[in-house]
């Protein structure tokens, strides 16, 4: 054998008895992107879920019933005809049920096109919350291919009937005017626009969590293993200093540190998401303008919750990196750690939580790093009391998580540890 | 009030018993030597006086305070310095102290004053102001020991603290340590190999073997008492002593 294939048998061998490598490298990676892919089509799934529509015919012609008809047996959607004497009782009918759409058929509909002018139907979609938004997307657009079909069909009519007018009238009588109901509020913007504005807002939130999450774990758990690499960990506990202070201001230092990364991240990120879609601030659509504005008090809330998912995050990476060896080591084994935690919330960007099942529900709320994201959907959508119910629990689960790591900190383990893994792995072996 | 007093201290890791019950006190102001072979459980015993490990059974205590339930209180008494050790190495030297210095600040010495010793007896000059990830293994030692003394701790339990040093540098680090507890009365408790060294340096001696102290006098008594040239000698016919009287 040759030099070089010693070389490289030594190396593949040192690898692959790292168990640590083993998981993060290739067995993480087998579960993740099938994991991610899976989320994904629940959002999806979700998405083309029936679009359920509230319909109120106020025209009395033949017109109206036709429409009615098309939209009754067009795919994925079903219709629930009401009587309402106004836009306001019809959504708030809507709004009582699982309805996501309300269509509206005004009164001279009939009269309109049969004197060949051009009218219209009124489509609201109704945000519930805010995922990524493809459902009520979605629901516009059936709405708009029925009206389109519809149109076709009346457009060869009038044709075949040699009608003069209008060529705009004959070609497309009914237009779709579409709007979208944001906290019961209804907003003059399209709901395929407010998808999209949502949808970043969906999917960037959880985004810069996760690599917020990631560095300041990272980056705890380099700290501790550097001061045992180092061999500085052993002089560090035995001075006169706490060693509940010793893992605060190693906590803070980090965390001050990540919060510089992740402003330096979200500035970057804004520059990106920017570059890819410019519609947002084109349209000059802003979240504001969508009645989802961020109160000091929403914006306080979400940052405690942000701040307590950090911090529970800290403390659970420097627990973890008391068992690595060295750095390395350790920043495996906390991402093996932290990414099963943090990763389903990645759901979230597809799916809302309250249409998901009940289990997977359960095991989102469960998971700390959900709730930030939860947060920062119910800071905008001002929904106070739910925050609450987050930061409880946060609370609990990282002071749970501090106190065992005091505790540990102040036991001979955090110097052994390391050597009782380092047996039990050779024992195995 | 003994400086350290140690009683039955027995610790095991795992299955192996690393100290099978030693006894021994430290008055205060003694230079005392803790000597051995590898293996022999010195690390172990500075280690829980030190407050970083758990005696398995037995009693440690640190100017009459309990090594594990007044462990806060020992740390303010004591300085450690570690077998092997590091400093931090973005760090500078100076900042190093400097660190070390404001967290010995609450036990009442003045920040400066510790720093103008810890200069002093790292004798590294301007190489002080470099960072410690360029210094030699011998000079990171000398910082490491400038730390550990600067703080003028009450005392100061050093393990193998002339390793890794040339003669030069090692005799001279005696020398800073007599002169600091004949003059400001702290108390050392030191671990080594080198029986010479400890010889020169220590008013009393523990022979440590296998987890038992076998003899322990002043250097002086233990040669006559074993007829012995030096401790090296004593070392060895103790240890053939303690094997037959078992
Ligand atoms: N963390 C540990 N886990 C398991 N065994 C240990 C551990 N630390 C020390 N030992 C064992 O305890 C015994 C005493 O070790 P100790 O380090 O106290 O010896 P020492 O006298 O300082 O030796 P040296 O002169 O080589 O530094 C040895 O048998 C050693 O293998
Ligand atoms: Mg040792």
């Amino acid at each position: 054998m040759s030099d070089f294939w010693i070389i490289v048998k030594k190396e593949i061998k040192d690898l692959l008895r790292n168990k640590q490598i083993i998981f993060g490298m290739i067995i993480l990676p087998l579960i993740l992107f099938p994991a991610l892919g899976q989320m994904m089509q629940i959002g999806i799934e979700q998405a083309q879920e029936e679009t359920k529509v509230v319909l109120v015919n106020f025209d009395k012609g033949e017109y109206g019933s036709l429409l009615v008809k098309s939209l009754e047996i067009a795919p994925n959607v079903t219709v629930t005809q009401i009587q309402a004497k106004d836009l306001q009782e019809a959504i708030k009918k809507a709004g009582e049920k699982d309805y996501n759409v309300v269509v509206v058929i005004p009164s001279d509909f009939s009269q309109k096109i049969s004197s060949n002018e051009k009218t219209y139907v009124e489509v609201y979609a109704i945000f519930k919350g805010i995922s990524a938004g493809m459902r009520e997307g979605m629901s516009e657009g059936r709405i708009n291919a029925v009206v389109q079909v519809l149109n076709e069909y009346l457009a060869k009519l009038k044709i075949e009937q040699n009608v003069q007018g209008d060529p705009e009238a004959i070609l497309k009588p009914i237009e779709a005017k579409s709007y979208s109901i944001i906290k019961g509020r209804i907003v003059e913007v399209p709901p395929s626009v407010v998808s999209g504005i949502i949808f970043s807002q969906a999917f960037s939130i959880p985004l810069v969590l996760f690599i917020m999450i990631t560095y300041v774990s990272q980056m705890a758990a380099t700290t501790m293993a550097a001061e045992k690499e180092n061999k500085t960990l052993e002089t560090l506990l035995t001075l006169p200093v706490k060693r509940i202070t010793i893992i605060a201001g190693k906590m803070i230092g980090t965390a001050g540190v990540a919060l510089i990364s992740s402003i330096a991240y979200m500035i970057g990120m804004k520059y990106y998401i920017g570059s890819l879609t410019p519609q947002t601030s084109e349209i000059g659509i802003s979240l504001e303008d969508l009645g989802l504005s961020i109160t000091p008090k929403g914006a306080f809330l979400f940052a405690l919750s942000l701040f307590l998912a950090i911090v529970f995050a800290l403390s659970i990476s420097m627990l973890l990196s008391v068992f690595a060896e060295d750095v390395r080591s350790a920043t495996t084994l906390v991402s093996m750690s932290i990414m099963p935690l943090l990763f389903p919330s990645f759901i979230l960007m597809f799916a809302d939580l309250e249409t998901l099942p009940t289990a997977i529900k359960s095991i989102l709320l469960a998971l700390p790093f959900t709730h930030p994201i939860l947060a920062s959907r119910a800071m905008l959508m001002q929904q106070y009391s739910q925050m609450y119910f987050g930061i409880a629990y946060l609370s609990v689960i990282t002071l749970i998580t501090l106190y065992i790591t005091a505790k540990f900190f102040s036991t001979e383990k955090v110097l052994t540890a390391k050597l009782k893994f380092g047996k039990r792995k050779r024992g195995r072996a | 009030m003994p400086a350290v007093r140690v009683e039955k201290l027995e610790k095991d890791y795992g299955k192996v018993k690393a100290l099978k019950g030693i006894s021994f006190e430290v008055k205060e102001g003694e230079i005392f030597g803790l000597i051995g072979p590898n293996g022999a459980g010195k690390s172990t015993t500075l280690r829980i006086l030190a407050t970083l490990l758990f005696p398995t059974a037995g009693k440690a205590e640190v100017f009459g305070k309990d090594v594990v339930k007044q462990a806060d209180n020992v740390r303010k008494l004591i300085s450690y310095l570690p077998e092997e050790a590091g400093a931090y190495k973005n760090l500078t030297g100076y900042e190093y102290l400097e660190f070390m210095a404001k967290l010995y600040a609450k036990t009442g010495k003045s920040v400066e004053e510790m720093l103008e010793l810890g200069k002093e007896i790292s004798d590294l000059g301007n190489r002080l102001y470099d960072k410690v990830s360029t210094y030699s293994k011998g000079m990171t030692r000398k910082l490491l020991l400038a730390r550990a003394l600067m703080v003028k701790p009450r005392l100061a339990i050093l393990d193998e603290p002339a390793s890794g040093l040339d003669i030069i540098n090692a005799y001279s680090i005696r020398q800073t340590i007599k002169s600091f507890a004949r003059n400001e009365g702290v108390t050392f408790l030191v671990s080594s190999h080198n029986m010479l060294e400890v010889e020169f340096l220590c008013d009393k001696v523990a022979l440590i073997n296998e987890g038992v102290i076998i003899e322990i006098g002043s250097p002086r008594e233990l040669k006559e008492k074993y007829e012995a040239k030096n401790l090296e000698e004593v070392f060895m016919r103790a240890i053939r002593v303690s094997a037959g009287g078992e």
